[in-house]
């Protein structure tokens, strides 16, 4: 895959950690920076001739949130079908530009404000996740936080749980892959034995998530963890996406809808790895 | 960021939608001087970004100058959602007896602006029935839309143009100025048919806030969340006596609910972002530690890019200068061994598990 702004702090940070993993970083994207090279990778002036050279289909974003939705829309228009946006305070009506373009052209896009994605079996990590929290297994991490996937990620591990995929949808009011197409994709894939779903305060992704369980008759055990039961109301906790409107978007909402949808909920991270043993038998 | 209703006004006169003749006083006199001034009764409305403020007393409608300045005082007086009024917005009452609703918001689930339309305004708008909603497509709307509408909601031929008009302006002005919620609450009807937006609610999106200098410091900020903001720490002032900080927005709001299970009183909210090098953790300190009412800090870092060893050292250079808080931490991740070191010997208490500090230190021990 190809990493935008690849030379930037964070871009050539992660660019070590990724290939370290064992991911093939193959070209990474700055501007003005062609001919460079980072940890042997070389760098190109644009996402097309970085995708173009080396044939990769999934990027890694970097690039800040003032322009992120021209690399972004680069990256798409160049015919790249997985695009990870690591990028926090992306506006929002640059996010639904993102979204939609994605869609014109069938790609997907992962985030933004989000870790990334990672499956330990194959050794791919498309993002800023630290490894050693993960390792191979047969549980489907799904978050909108970052830092709380790290934690649950670490607690599922250390419990014997691995993980065939972990991806973080992102702290913002819209995320480009929703936790109705996560579920969906663990649906399907036949390593996935369990889902573990961490939610929290802001919006309604987790009651529509519930109705779809509802609705489509998920079988695998699913425990959530749903953050920001002591939050106060109409405060931005961190996320932008993190914000209790009225009685719109509050834990309790969540924790009622997807219990009702018969999805253990836990309390606190520690919980999960018990409720999860409890749900496998 | 939310508007002041004063402010969200200004902009509705910026985007040619009718607002009724008001004046904002800062104190009891000018309450005084705005009634004077304007056509009576007058609307006195608390400027608050809380909510509730209807409930809270914060409006009251007066027709005699003793009423004005009896009800002014009460007014400034309040405390509504932790928040005391910062002015009072005197406006011209507007006699109706309808009452419409009209807002552009953002439809998370749907991923679209989506504009909400309704014949009985007022009330909350989960509580509204008959509602009218469309997408909002990212370029904007046109008369047919608008005009679309109008005709959903049956509103009588000489409102109809008039609303057609102000829903124009209204999506005109979330588009360009970025709301994610631009909101007539009540929409007035008037006894002659004319429509009036009596209230107006805007939220700017804040990741957007760089491409709008228009809004740079409309809010005053309280010192800490400036500082805060400039450590590019995400911070949340909560009125306890524990200050809560971590490494990840997430993780944070989760400790948040440890402390609240266990009975405690969170001070603060503050993330200090990724990769939160030793100069940020003791950026962090030094501001909790002079957050007034805070008695104790817990700190709960899960090493990934964060190294944990700078973390120990930023705590005890900060430790080292002098009075600090009792510090309650879980320090997790690469080297913590060393970082356990190089904290042994200060007064730190450190634990293995986030449940662990968080029952310590609510408990003071």
């Amino acid at each position: 895959m190809v990493v935008q702004n690849m030379t930037g702090k964070y871009g050539r940070l992660h660019t070590k950690l990724m290939l370290d993993y064992g991911t093939n970083v193959a070209a990474g994207a700055a501007p003005g920076k062609e001919g460079q090279s980072v940890e042997g990778v070389p760098v190109y002036n644009s996402v097309a001739e970085a995708v173009e050279k080396s044939g990769a289909k999934a990027s890694v974003c970097f690039v800040p949130a003032e322009f992120t939705l021209a690399a972004g829309a680069d990256a798409l228009n160049a015919g790249v079908k997985l695009l990870v946006i690591i990028t926090e305070h992306v506006p929002i009506r640059d996010t639904l530009r993102l979204v939609q373009l994605a869609e014109s052209r069938g790609a997907s896009i992962i985030g933004p404000n989000c870790p990334g994605l990672i499956v330990p079996s194959r050794k791919v990590k498309l993002g800023i996740m630290p490894a050693p929290s993960y390792a191979p297994g047969n549980v489907a991490l799904f978050s909108r936080s970052g830092t709380l996937m790290y934690e649950i990620a670490g607690q599922l591990t250390s419990n014997g749980f691995g993980q065939s995929v972990a991806l973080g949808m992102g702290g913002d009011p819209i995320n480009g892959t929703t936790s109705i197409e996560c579920l969906d994709f663990a649906e399907k894939d036949d390593e996935t034995k369990a889902v573990v779903v961490v939610g929290e305060i802001g919006g309604d992704a987790e009651e529509r998530l519930a109705r779809h369980i509802a609705k489509s008759g998920f079988k695998k055990p699913i425990v959530a963890y749903i953050a920001g039961r002591h939050a106060p109301k109409e405060k931005k906790m961190g996320h932008a996406g993190a914000i209790i409107y009225g009685d719109y978007g509050t834990a309790d909402s969540k924790i009622r809808a997807l219990t009702g949808a018969g999805v253990k909920v836990a309390l606190t991270p520690t919980q999960v790895p018990v409720l999860l043993r409890e749900s496998l038998g | 960021m939310r508007l002041f209703e004063y402010q969200a006004k200004d902009l509705f006169k910026q985007y040619a939608l009718p607002v009724p003749r008001s004046i904002r006083a800062d104190d009891v006199n000018a309450v005084l001087e705005a009634f004077l001034k304007l056509n009576h009764p007058v609307a006195l409305k608390a400027q608050v970004l809380a909510g509730g403020r209807g409930k809270a007393g914060g409006i009251a409608i007066v027709d005699d100058e003793d009423a004005a300045v009896h009800e002014a005082r009460r007014i400034f007086g309040l405390t509504i959602g932790g928040e005391r009024p910062s002015s009072i917005l005197v406006e011209e009452a507007y006699p109706h007896d309808v009452e419409l609703y009209l807002s552009v918001s953002l439809d998370r689930g749907d991923r679209a602006f989506v504009t909400i339309a309704a014949t009985a305004g007022g009330v909350d708008v989960e509580s509204l029935t008959g509602k009218v909603i469309r997408r909002v497509p990212l370029d904007g709307i046109d008369e047919a839309f608008a005009k679309e509408v109008a005709t959903l909601l049956k509103l009588p031929p000489d409102q109809a143009p008039q609303y057609v008009k102000i829903l124009l302006s209204l999506e005109r002005l979330a588009r360009e100025k970025e709301c994610e919620l631009a909101e007539i609450n009540p929409l007035a009807v008037g006894k002659d048919g004319t429509l009036m937006p009596l209230d107006a609610k805007v939220i700017i999106d804040d990741s957007a806030l760089f491409r709008h200098p228009e809004f740079a410091r409309l809010h005053p900020e309280d010192e800490f969340e400036g500082e805060a903001s400039r450590q590019g720490f995400a911070f949340v002032r909560l009125g306890g006596d524990i200050a809560v900080v971590g490494n990840g927005a997430g993780l944070v709001l989760s400790t948040l609910d440890l402390v609240g299970d266990a009975g405690g009183n969170p001070a603060c909210f503050l993330d200090l972002g990724g990769g939160a090098q030793q100069e940020r953790i003791e950026a962090a300190l030094r501001l909790v530690n002079r957050l007034p009412g805070v008695d104790r800090i817990l700190i709960n870092i899960y090493g990934g890019i964060t190294r944990t060893t700078d973390v120990a050292v930023g705590i005890s250079t900060v430790l080292g200068e002098g009075a600090v808080r009792p510090i309650f931490a879980r320090i997790s991740g690469a080297e913590e061994d060393e970082a356990r070191k190089i904290l042994s010997g200060t007064s730190v208490k450190l634990f293995k598990t986030a449940p662990d500090a968080v029952n310590a230190v609510v408990k003071g021990t």
